[in-house]
């Protein structure tokens, strides 16, 4: 059945952007000062590493990064750059940290797609069948996989598919995302990133895959109990439409907030699956930052994620208004 | 003589984890083309219970122990979903007592109206819109097209039950179960969808199955009213029949509960209840199974279960007329 066609609501996104904006300011605020809490910048890290805590090499690079100011100029100085869009330098890289991260952020949205994509299909067929099979041995087995999956740790869950899958089997490379020796254009070049993207991928959407099982499992279970169901099954519709037709439409709202909220929140998941896959992404360019102390970069990646939650809520609320028409934005 | 519309024969329907507990204990009903049979009896006597076993949609945990439902002499499968799915929509429309929750929420008046006639028929999504319009014309909706792009939460309960009967009614079905259609609804609501359904009847010649524990809903559309009592089918006869000259002791006392204007002027003495309640299905009796209430059971009654003989099953049928305004 074709959904309504409805005027976007200018008014409410607007409104929400402009809520946005006040929201990453916010965070930005908190974040600086949180990390300000703590021991250490980045002058310390960089004498650690080259071996020297002569003070007045140390006062030099502080000054040079700007360290030495008072916190409140820091700051203002931090939210101007944020303004204006501009996210400074990372005196680690050497290099623009705009720059970085949009050098770093293609790698972390396919990873993204991939393993939210893979986790909602394979869960919606999952919880479907299950409420479908309800106590049947269908159910049982989908529940059994989905509690597994749902109690075991996405880095075990990682480390385990590399042990069989790379190790022993060979099948994929342990990490990365390119060979070198491989050839990077056409279809061997997407090839060769597909045999990389597929154990990360797998280990982030294992992770969903349970949630989303349970979750729409549950969300069919009521739904199929309710007398509109009864009815269209007077009416002589046939139990596959009833299932993904009636019912997951109607099934499906609450997992559209999980998932906005697991898409909000991928670059903090990121971080242990991109680790443990040396997946060149942003998760392990914040792994890294936050050991070298890059302050800068560290918060511009904070922003960016909370720019990345936000616009996950609002499309969220505005796919809602989509799904069910009861839900009327203002 | 060509068959029945409807023959229902010795239905028993029980529950599938206790061997015991039968809920439909050999129900018969039979329904000619064209004519109205209402099926009435308090809450949980399996009235509705008989209706969802024609449509083949029993509820979980439930089972046919026996007996046979044919329509037009064909014997329906009852539980076999693909078999029955041919039918349901398309030959059998159902209408059923909760309105406000009988219409999906995401999805428009018009597409779920639409969707019965392109899950039956070889028609174009255009026409098929076409048909719904004039449907939902026909069952009284004002400004048809453009409650066809609503969705439910915008339309009240008369409404939403004005559109369950145009999907119930949408491929010409030659027979319409309605459930306690009107139960949900206001007062003089219940009034303008049962003219509603009267005049559909009329115009289409279908017949009625009207499921309800409304008597005075009876008396003014049912051509012929099958009384039920736990499982049973305890009296049947046509309308005024049953009416001025009930047999059986719990159809008297379901009429003496009724409350009619008027009554009081008439002499007639204050409404009366039937004492005790339905025997749970699971309670072993012997003989029949409303004796604990009634007034007429004799030794006989303990022991065995009457039979139903053409009009009533009773071992003491009651033979005093009721003259409209006098009871005995």
């Amino acid at each position: 059945m074709a959904a309504t066609a409805r005027r976007i609501p200018m008014r409410f996104i607007g409104k929400r952007l402009l809520h946005a904006v006040v929201t990453i300011f916010g965070i930005a605020i908190i974040n600086f000062f949180l990390l300000q809490l703590a021991p250490g910048d980045a002058a310390d890290a960089l004498a650690g590493e080259s071996g020297t805590a002569d003070p007045e090499y140390l006062a030099n690079l502080r000054r040079e990064f700007g360290l030495d100011r008072p916190l409140l100029e820091q700051l203002a100085s931090f939210l101007m750059r944020i303004a204006r869009l501009d996210l400074g330098y990372s005196f680690r890289y050497n290099e623009d940290i705009a720059h970085l991260i949009f050098h770093r952020l293609p790698a972390t949205l396919l990873l993204m797609v991939t393993s939210v994509v893979l986790a909602l299909g394979i869960g919606i067929l999952f919880g479907v069948t299950a409420a479908r099979y309800f106590n049947r041995l269908p159910d049982r087995l989908i529940s059994l996989v989905a509690l597994l999956l749902y109690a075991t740790p996405p880095f075990w869950i990682g480390l385990m598919m590399i042990l069989v899958f790379s190790v022993q089997l060979g099948w994929t490379p342990t990490g990365g995302m390119r060979d070198i020796a491989a050839s990077s254009k056409g279809f061997a070049g997407v090839l060769d990133v597909a045999r990389h993207l597929a154990l990360p991928a797998l280990t982030q959407a294992f992770f969903y895959l349970a949630i989303y099982t349970r979750l729409l499992r549950a969300g069919m279970l009521e739904v199929l109990n309710l007398e509109y169901i009864r009815v269209a099954r007077a009416k002589g519709i046939s139990e596959r439409r009833i299932s993904y037709v009636h019912a997951l439409r109607n099934a499906v709202l609450p997992l559209v907030t999980v998932v906005g909220t697991n898409v909000g929140g991928f670059l903090g998941g990121a971080v242990l699956t991109e680790t443990v896959f040396s997946w060149p992404g942003i998760g392990r360019l914040m792994f890294d930052a936050m050991f070298q102390r890059d302050l800068n970069l560290l918060l511009s990646i904070l922003v960016l994620s909370s720019i990345f939650v936000v616009l996950a809520n609002l499309v969220v609320d505005l796919l809602y208004a989509v799904i069910n028409p009861t839900v009327e934005l203002r | 003589m060509a068959a029945p519309l409807l023959e229902i024969d010795d239905l028993r329907v029980g529950i599938r984890s206790n061997a015991a507990a039968e809920i439909l204990r050999g129900v018969s009903l039979t329904i000619e083309r064209g004519e109205t049979l209402a099926v009435v009896g308090e809450s949980g006597c399996g009235k509705s219970l008989t209706s969802l076993s024609v449509m083949g949609l029993l509820p979980d945990g439930l089972e046919k122990r026996g007996g046979t439902i044919r329509f037009e002499g064909a014997i329906l499968p009852i539980t076999d979903n693909e078999a029955m799915r041919r039918i349901r929509g398309r030959r059998i429309g159902m209408v059923f007592q909760e309105p406000m929750a009988a219409l999906n929420p995401v999805f428009t008046i018009g597409d779920q109206v639409a969707e019965v006639i392109l899950e039956h028929e070889a028609v174009s999504r255009a026409d098929a819109m076409a048909r719904v319009v004039d449907l939902l014309a026909r069952v009284g909706l004002p400004d048809p097209a453009q409650i066809a792009r609503e969705h439910p939460h915008r339309l009240s309960g008369g409404q939403r039950q004005r559109v369950v009967i145009a999907m119930a009614l949408a491929c010409r079905p030659d027979l319409l179960i309605a459930d306690e259609p009107t139960t949900a609804l206001d007062v003089t609501v219940q009034a303008q969808i049962m003219r509603l359904l009267q005049e559909l009847q009329r115009d289409l010649g279908i017949a009625i199955l009207l499921i309800t524990h409304n008597l005075g809903l009876v008396a003014q559309v049912a051509d012929r009213v099958a009384v039920m009592y736990a499982g049973r089918k305890v009296e049947e006869a046509a309308t005024a029949g049953l009416f001025a000259a009930p047999q059986h002791p719990y159809t008297r006392g379901l009429l003496a509960a009724t409350p009619r204007p008027g009554r009081r002027r008439a002499g007639e003495p204050p409404l009366t209840e039937i004492p005790g309640v339905v025997p749970s299905v699971t309670e072993l009796l012997s003989g029949c199974r409303f004796r604990p209430r009634c007034a007429f059971a004799g030794d006989v009654c303990a022991s065995v279960d009457p039979a139903f003989g053409g009009r009533v099953a009773c071992h003491f049928p009651q033979t005093v007329e009721l003259v409209p305004g006098v009871v005995t």
